[in-house]
């Protein structure tokens, strides 16, 4: 009997008894679909942190009061940070000295609320005061104008670039934001710069940033202190040179700043060097925890499933035991009767592993409808899936199978 | 084939399609033996008519289920075809019932599940023949036992005469040298029967060799000859 002929007798047989079919599939749907949506949850996951940073840039390095990371929050104790010495212009000033580093640029920012100009309104904005470099370090695009410049540093000039967020809501259309004042908590900076739109990152807005030298800044605001300095105080972004490895610039920089900081070599670094991968070192806890739960949940429904099929082809046999003696009467050998219930076994699952890969992509589409994750399965869950259930058929369809085949002709056509 | 050629030469002289010599079967021999044949000498030539008869517990579906290649003998030689087939096991025997036997029983013939085509094709489809084959033999099969229009029909839409014929259809689907019925008037109406029995004879005054199990003599009068059973022993 050749595979065709095979599958069509095994599916003929399967909607013979619908129902039962059906519930007997149930555990394997539920297997495939949790394995199909939880690999397209993982991928959205990734994806969807590649692009937040992308946007942030990819290689920067955010030297930062304490050690950041992603996710699971150790217990920390902020008290003890927050006494840690706070970064400085002039920190920044000498790591931007080292050969491997491209740009290293102060960064330090308030919230202003709302804004207003005119009758135009902008909520939720930010003052950052920044370096010379931010728009290398910040991965921004000028769209119009420049950036902050050292001699604005050295000026202090009252000058700003401002997000298109900002732009779009505080100036009509058709106005020119290049060249027009714009008054920040009762002082009026110059807009010399407008920045290309960059959306949110993390769930944060970027595009309503009001950029100001960090040198303006820091002569009209008081810095931070105590708490606040953790994670408010003055950050510093560093892009290390081209084809410089992170790493390397990230040991450099910890040199440096341990050597400023006066620190012994038993002693622990007193501020944190976050780049991509550490944050996303954490993140990887994460994503194995979700593996284990895939792995759990479909493994123990896979095996549920499984069992479920065995224990209803095991009654299959017994109902038609005749039918078997009959086969075996007209020249069906042990063989052909184990093939034909391993394939209705195999069948069976593998029906239900096409139906959950079908409700595993429907969960992923759905996801990513609703919320910001871009769920997607790849096309190998499709064969892992199959893969998957095929072999939960065969596995547990055997010893049913070996059943069969192996019942004597006789008894089984005296069978009523 | 092979296994064929080397048969000994060692054939029996006459044109014996069936030969049994000294065959017993002795079922639970290990704790209450019971005794269904003893010692039973058959030879049956291509072509033959023989009904098989004796009250219950005679040993006559034992001796059918011997001769059908269902069980083998627990001693004694069985040849068919010339092929001595008492210690054949497992596949060898699905093959000899496959080609070399076809079997029409008492009841519940055909797989329920299936059209009356699908079950005369069944012996085809072990039979490996190509789907072209199958469909050219089915079609025959069913038009020689005047069932040409009923083959889409599951055997629950069948009458209990119609049953049996897609039965004798599919016994004869592999071209056996031999057709073993085990009353297969047992469940009929008279008419029915009539019917039947006038296919068998057909069959046999075409050439086909048939055994017939029964316990009626107005089966067993269609034959042309009697081997009377009694307590596992021919008499």
């Amino acid at each position: 009997m050749n595979l065709i002929t095979l599958c069509a007798r095994a599916i003929a047989s399967m909607r013979y008894n619908k129902t039962r079919s059906f519930l007997t599939t149930l555990g394997i749907i539920i297997g495939v679909t949790t394995i199909i949506a939880i690999v397209a949850l993982l991928k959205g996951l990734d994806r969807t942190i590649d692009q937040e940073f992308s946007s942030l840039g990819t290689k920067t390095i955010y030297v930062q009061k304490l050690e950041l990371e992603i996710g699971l929050r150790r217990h920390r104790n902020f008290e003890e940070i927050s006494k840690r010495p706070d970064l400085t212009v002039a920190d920044a000033a000498a790591i931007s000295k080292l050969p491997t580093v491209r740009a290293a640029v102060p960064n330090i920012h308030r919230d202003l609320g709302t804004l207003t100009r005119g009758v135009y309104e902008a909520d939720e904005c930010l003052l950052t005061g920044i370096g010379e470099g931010g728009d290398l370090t910040g991965n921004w695009v000028v769209s119009e104008g420049r950036f902050i410049t050292r001699y604005d540093q050295q000026h202090r000039n009252m000058v700003c670039v401002i997000g298109s967020y900002v732009a779009g809501n505080l100036f009509g259309p058709g106005e020119e934001p290049l060249g027009q004042t714009l008054e920040v908590e009762g002082r009026r900076y110059t807009v010399v710069g407008v920045l290309e739109e960059k959306g949110a990152s993390f769930g944060h807005p970027q595009d309503n940033q009001i950029y100001v030298p960090v040198e303006t800044y820091i002569k009209y605001y008081s810095l931070p202190e105590g708490r606040a300095s953790v994670f408010r105080g003055i950050r510093i972004e560093v892009l290390p040179e081209e084809k410089v490895p992170v790493e390397a610039a990230v040991a450099d920089v910890e040199e440096l700043l341990r050597l400023r900081h006066g620190l012994r070599y038993y002693e622990d670094n007193d501020f944190g060097l976050n780049t991509q991968e550490s944050m996303l070192s954490s993140l990887n806890t994460i994503r194995s925890v979700l593996w284990l739960v895939m792995v759990g949940v479909a493994g123990i429904s896979l095996l549920v499933g499984g069992i479920g099929i065995m224990n209803i082809m095991l009654v299959s046999v017994a109902e038609r035991t005749r039918e078997i003696g009959i086969r075996k009467a007209v020249g069906a050998s042990d063989a052909d009767v184990m093939v034909q219930f391993l394939s209705e076994a195999v069948a069976l699952s593998s029906v239900g592993g096409v139906v959950g890969i079908f409700l595993g992509l429907a969960a992923g589409a759905f996801v990513s409808a609703i919320t910001p994750l871009q769920a997607a399965a790849p096309w190998w869950t499709v064969v892992l899936g199959v893969g998957f259930s095929a072999a939960v058929g065969i596995i547990f369809g055997i010893y049913p199978a070996r059943k069969a085949s192996g019942l004597n002709p006789i008894e089984a056509i005296r069978y009523e | 084939m092979a296994a064929r050629k080397k048969t000994p030469a060692a054939r029996s002289p006459v044109d014996g399609l069936i030969e049994l010599v000294g065959v017993s079967k002795v079922y639970n021999p290990d704790r209450v033996p019971v005794h269904a044949l003893a010692d039973v000498d058959l030879q049956i030539a291509a072509g033959e008519y023989v009904a098989i008869m004796g009250p219950s517990g005679s040993g006559k579906s034992t001796l059918m289920h011997i001769l059908g290649c269902l069980d083998t003998p627990t001693s004694g030689s069985y040849s068919l075809r010339g092929q001595e087939v008492s210690r054949y096991t497992g596949k060898k025997l699905a093959h000899i019932r496959n080609r070399d036997v076809g079997f029409v029983f008492q009841r519940f013939n055909l797989l329920p599940r299936l059209t009356a085509a699908e079950n005369v094709e069944l012996p085809l489809l072990y039979a490996r023949a190509p789907a072209d084959r199958r469909r050219e033999v089915v079609a025959d099969l069913l038009a020689k036992v005047g069932l040409s229009d009923r083959g889409h029909h599951r055997p629950n839409e069948l009458s209990g005469g119609e049953v049996q014929r897609v039965a004798i259809a599919r016994a004869l689907a592999n071209d056996p040298a031999i057709i073993l019925a085990d009353e297969p008037t047992g469940n009929l109406d008279s008419k029915s029967e009539d019917d039947l029995m006038e296919l068998l004879d057909s069959l046999n005054a075409a050439g086909r060799t048939l055994v017939v199990v029964t316990h009626e003599d107005s089966v067993a009068r269609h034959a042309k000859r009697v081997v009377l059973l009694h307590d596992g022993r021919v008499v």
